[in-house]
């Protein structure tokens, strides 16, 4: 078994949609983003184009975050899902520093969405779910999963152009996209042109526009 | 055990209520989640086959608009007579007793003087209040309202040929079997428009399937990011690209469907020399040449065996042609040279895209949809606001249409549909039921409309005695006129002067036009009552603002409506339900107005008017001698619709009701007797009567050049300004991560807007930007050529927008101090300062304003503070 996504890059429309359900669903404070969204812009004029990336944690198959965690508290779950405990994290931040995709944050205080007017209620107890002075990152919604529920992201997606499943089984709904369309892992940092498959091994696929696309990585 | 999840107490509630989204007039269903009184998450309702479960950004965001600890909470009254923008209302708090007393007494007066001088502004996005407010409105007895911003900007033009062509409020393509669409800024698909969560997936899964999708726009907003071909458009310029792709096709491809022509247009019709139909002396019927039996014809006429739609008889001597003709001959001028001057799309491409359209539409051939033969013509035109926002909207709009039309692709599979124009009803109850019917001259009506006057048949002009005069001009849409029907009623022969302005959402003075203009007109002698979920820039007029509920504490009555339901698939129609009970003070505006309404004795005056605009059905009818509540009110319109089971308690547990369309009503082309306009004859005679009109009672204005039956293409006055200084072509565009101006107090929607490199910038090209010495992130002043006011914001440089042309997001540069977030100081820039109220900038035909201007940009010189 092992977790991953699919997000098809011909469907995304780049709306923010994943960025904002992840936040709900997780009450993640101010600036700190488990699901984000990149804008790219390619070429000159007439000839360009804007792409949309969706990024998040890519749950990597060699995780260099679990690699230099000191406590253990960063482990890669026989599922695939990599998950930080917080009982065991000090926030040493070796973590945040070695991720080449920034997808870890740490909590490092309950910061007001409406600065200097309070916590919302919304707020006061979403933030009960942290713990301060630990990292935090997306774990594929493990606690929607347990009930056998997609990610908040890939649920709630309006253009339905995340999938998740398992990765390990050739029948699975990922498995065949990644099979029947071009599929790329995206490196960590974006070279057009230069399609290297990234060696941290990211659970997370994107399903290419069209041919020479993983251009994008 | 992991990071998230669970605070280890126990929780004592934890529930999902099915409701529907409003942070957009698109009414997404959505289930909330409530954990011990507290909503913790929105998710899109998966029941729901319009979103499929889906949601957008600004419906997650709902959260932080109920919990904003900037909302109004408690009545408000001013206490400083002066008003004016920045001009502190000097507020306190006030009962809603001394509220509601202080409101009736003035409404009482005025509606005894004369009730015209109400003005009653509502918001496009909350859909219910609209209804509400024009059924308030009606009881009252004023004929002036408006939507805000709505329509003029985005709409007028648009809505007035749905509503001929479509018998609908609106445009769609068809996501389930279009291949080809040729989209001049529309948005249908990618993150506006209607049905917004369902059309962005299905027109994801049309990409798929291979459907081409060119996307033609100054600047590379979201349909150009993910399109098959982007190609930049002067603004201002597509009626000439469009009419050269008629003319292509007409006179040098011979590509159009004849036979579509003949039977479902009034292409046939035989027009005299005045360019009006020559009509049966007897019938006074539009005829057409029957040209196996070598005469004219009333178009009725049984005995009819096939018509022309080419050529020229005589009837008595007098030369006729059929309509179809006058328009292939008219737009011999619009060669593709022609239109490349004018737009800048080399005169090859626009050949190239009108051979793809035209073999695209696969004229003649049909598909079985359900057992039943549709015509099959899948290609699509896509606009909305975009090429309709310019001067002259209506006529850009026909081009759109006629081209649409002489390929046969309205209202048939994969093609441009209405949504909805057609509905059979619920398979138990047969409601709510609405369609397309045969209307005078043989050219159909619309089944349901949104506002009071429908495109067809069109009203006489008539003296304005409305303050926005639309009563002078029956094709026009919303009106901005009405400004002028403030300040300058004498002029314009205005009878009354308005007094009172109730305002139910909605933040105009942002979203209309240079606020200057409307302070002038709201500075004095008005009394304005606001329902307002915020402090914003319009409440800065009012006496009074009311808390309003937003939608997660508020029952509606409508939760969706014609144009909200996909325009495929099913039906759904929903429920709106409070999650949370209004918080603090707040109420919701309906159940106010109802009060109010009670309070001048014209309660039943407004159960009349709502039985007619929210399609209450026997015996489920509100009776005007008796009172309900709320609750009761919104269960009997759900039983009258859907059955005596079906009121509000099963809608409270079920969320909504579902059922799938009809072949017949999502293609409802062939099953339906009637005509379609593509020679738009009625303009030219109301064009005569407006002309009559301002000539006998001295009217100024209405220039009613416009008023032509065939399209053409005419410059903006920004196409006409070659000042050097004045370079730039200042357009707005839409975000999917903002709605209006409504949500830039939201937090997280805010944290997404500062994700992108251009929400809340000034966008130009990095050529244009490098001739000017401006650099990404410099500040820069840009004025206005249409008003003269200067606004500020920092530049982004992209290669992805015509060098002729500046953008910018349409909701920014909020300057209300109760809006802490939103009117930071880089949070991009109010388009209605570069707007004017003037003729010059007003399509008379459809009241659609221009949205281009001209603009000159420069880099700001900072002083030392601002560094």
């Amino acid at each position: 078994m092992r977790y991953g996504m699919v997000i098809d890059l011909k469907k995304c429309i780049g709306c923010h949609g994943c960025q904002i359900f992840c936040k709900t669903e997780n009450a993640t404070p101010p600036g700190m983003l488990w699901s984000r969204v990149f804008l790219f812009e390619f070429g000159s004029y007439p000839t360009v184009e804007k792409r949309p990336l969706p990024v998040l944690c890519m749950h990597c198959g060699v995780p260099e975050c679990v690699n230099v965690c000191p406590t253990g508290a960063s482990v890669k779950r026989p599922d695939g899902i990599v998950t930080v405990d917080r009982d065991k994290c000090t926030g040493c931040l070796n973590c945040l520093m070695a991720c080449p995709y920034g997808a870890r944050n740490l909590f490092l205080e309950n910061v007001e969405y409406f600065p200097g007017q309070g916590l919302t209620p919304y707020e006061k107890l979403g933030y009960q779910r942290h713990t301060l002075g630990v990292v935090g990152k997306c774990d594929f919604c493990l606690h929607r999963i347990g009930k056998g529920l997609e990610p908040a992201c890939v649920k709630n997606c309006m253009a339905k152009a995340r999938y998740f499943g398992d990765l390990d089984d050739p029948d699975s709904e990922v498995s065949q996209l990644i099979l029947t369309r071009v599929a790329f892992q995206a490196s960590p940092t974006v070279r057009p042109g230069v399609a290297k498959k990234p060696e941290m091994d990211p659970s997370v696929y994107y399903l290419a526009i069209k041919r020479g696309d993983n251009a994008i990585e | 055990m992991n990071t998230s999840r669970g605070h280890g107490k126990a929780v004592k509630e934890d529930v999902w209520i099915k409701t529907t989204c409003n942070m957009c007039f698109n009414m997404c269903a959505i289930r909330v989640h409530r954990v011990d009184g507290v909503v913790m998450n929105i998710e899109g309702n998966p029941e729901c086959p319009t979103s499929q479960g889906g949601l957008c950004p600004k419906g997650a965001a709902g959260i932080m608009l109920l919990y904003d600890p900037n909302r109004v909470n408690v009545p408000l009254k001013r206490t400083n007579p002066e008003k004016g923008i920045g001009v502190d209302p000097k507020w306190v708090e006030i009962s809603w007793d001394e509220a509601l007393d202080t409101i009736t007494e003035r409404l009482r007066k005025i509606r005894a003087e004369d009730p015209r001088k109400m003005l009653s502004i509502r918001s496009v996005t909350l859909m219910d209040y609209s209804r509400l407010t024009q059924s308030f409105a009606a009881a009252f007895g004023t004929p002036n309202t408006l939507p805000s911003g709505a329509g003029m900007h985005c709409g007028n033009g648009m809505h007035l040929f749905a509503g001929m062509m479509r018998c609908a409020w609106a445009r769609q393509p068809d996501p389930n079997y279009l291949n080809y669409y040729l989209n001049f800024g529309g948005p249908a698909g990618y993150g506006a428009a209607y049905a917004v969560t369902g059309m962005t997936k299905k027109m994801a899964e049309a990409r798929l399937r291979g459907m081409k999708h060119v996307a033609i726009e100054p600047w590379m907003g979201m349909p150009g990011m993910n399109c098959d071909e982007w190609i930049p458009i002067r603004p201002g310029t597509d009626a000439a690209v469009l009419l050269s792709m008629v003319n292509l096709l007409l006179n040098e491809y011979g590509i159009y469907d004849g036979e579509s022509i003949k039977h479902y247009t009034n292409g046939p019709y035989l027009v005299g020399a005045d360019g009006h139909y020559m009509r049966d002396k007897e019938t006074q019927k539009p005829m057409m040449w029957d040209l196996v039996d070598g005469k004219a014809k009333p178009y009725d006429d049984t005995t009819i065996k096939d018509v022309a739609i080419e050529g020229n008889y005589s009837i008595n001597g007098a030369k006729v042609s059929p309509a179809f003709a006058l328009i292939k001959e008219h737009v011999k001028k619009y060669t593709p040279e022609m239109a490349s001057q004018i737009s800048t799309i080399p005169p090859g491409t626009i050949r190239r895209l009108a051979k793809e359209f035209g073999e695209a539409a696969r004229i003649g051939s049909t598909i079985v949809i359900e057992g039943k033969e549709i015509p099959f013509r899948p290609v699509a035109v896509g606009c909305f606001r975009s090429a309709g926002a310019h001067r002259h909207s209506a006529l850009t709009n026909m081009a759109i249409d006629v081209l649409q039309e002489i390929v046969g692709a309205n209202n048939v599979a994969g093609g441009c549909l209405g949504p909805n124009s057609r509905c059979l009803g619920h398979p138990e109850t047969g409601q709510p039921s609405y369609g397309p019917s045969e209307g005078p001259d043989g050219l159909l009506k619309v089944g349901a409309w949104a506002v009071a006057h429908t495109p067809w048949p069109v009203h006489d002009a008539k003296k304005p005695e409305m303050i926005g005069m639309n009563d002078l001009v029956p094709t026009g849409g919303i009106s901005p006129l009405f400004i002028w029907g403030i300040t300058e009623r004498e002029k314009y022969k205005i009878p009354y002067k308005i007094e009172c302005i109730m305002h139910a959402g909605s933040n105009y003075m942002m979203t209309l036009f240079d606020p200057k203009v409307l302070e002038k007109a709201f500075k004095e002698g008005i009394f304005t009552v606001s329902f307002s979920i915020y402090l914003d820039e319009s409440t800065e007029f009012s006496d009074i603002v009311l808390p309003d509920a937003c939608y997660l504490e508020r029952l509606d009555l409508l939760a969706d409506w014609e144009t909200s339901n996909s325009p495929v698939d099913e039906w759904a129609m929903h429920i709106r339900q409070p999650v949370v009970e209004p918080m603090f003070q707040r109420r919701p505006a309906q159940k106010v107005h109802l009060e109010l309404a009670e309070r001048l004795g014209m309660l039943g005056d407004l159960y009349r008017q709502m039985n007619v605009r929210y399609n209450f059905r026997e015996p489920y009818m509100l009776d005007p001698s008796k009172k309900y509540t709320w609750e009761e009110i919104v269960d009997r319109r759900l039983k009258g619709n859907f059955g005596r089971e079906r009121g509000l308690d099963w809608f409270k547990e079920n969320g909504l009701i579902r059922w799938p369309k009809k072949v017949e009503e999502v293609y409802w082309r062939p099953f339906i007797k009637g005509r379609i306009p593509i020679y738009f004859e009625h303009f030219k005679t109301v064009g005569e009567q407006i002309d009559k009109i301002k000539e006998e009672h001295g009217i100024p204005g209405f220039d009613t050049s416009d008023f032509q039956p065939v399209p053409d293409w005419k410059p903006c006055v920004s196409h006409e300004d070659r000042r050097p200084d004045y370079d730039l072509y200042g357009v707005y565009y839409r975000v999917p991560v903002h709605t209006f101006t409504s949500t830039y107090n939201n937090p997280w929607l805010n944290e997404a807007a500062e994700m992108e490199p251009n929400i809340y910038r000034i966008a130009m090209n990095t050529e244009t930007a490098k001739r000017k010495g401006i650099k990404s992130g410099d500040w820069v002043v840009v004025e206005s050529a249409g008003t003269g006011h200067k606004v500020e914001g920092r530049a982004a440089l992209t290669e992805a927008i015509h060098p002729e042309v500046l953008a910018y997001a349409s909701g920014g540069g909020h300057w209300s101090k109760h809006l802490p977030i939103a009117s930071q100081r880089e949070k991009g820039i109010s388009p209605a300062w570069l707007i004017p109220l003037s003729w010059d900038y007003i399509d008379t035909v459809s009241l659609n304003l221009d949205l281009c201007v001209k603009v000159k940009v420069t880099k700001k010189s900072l002083r030392e503070d601002e560094k």
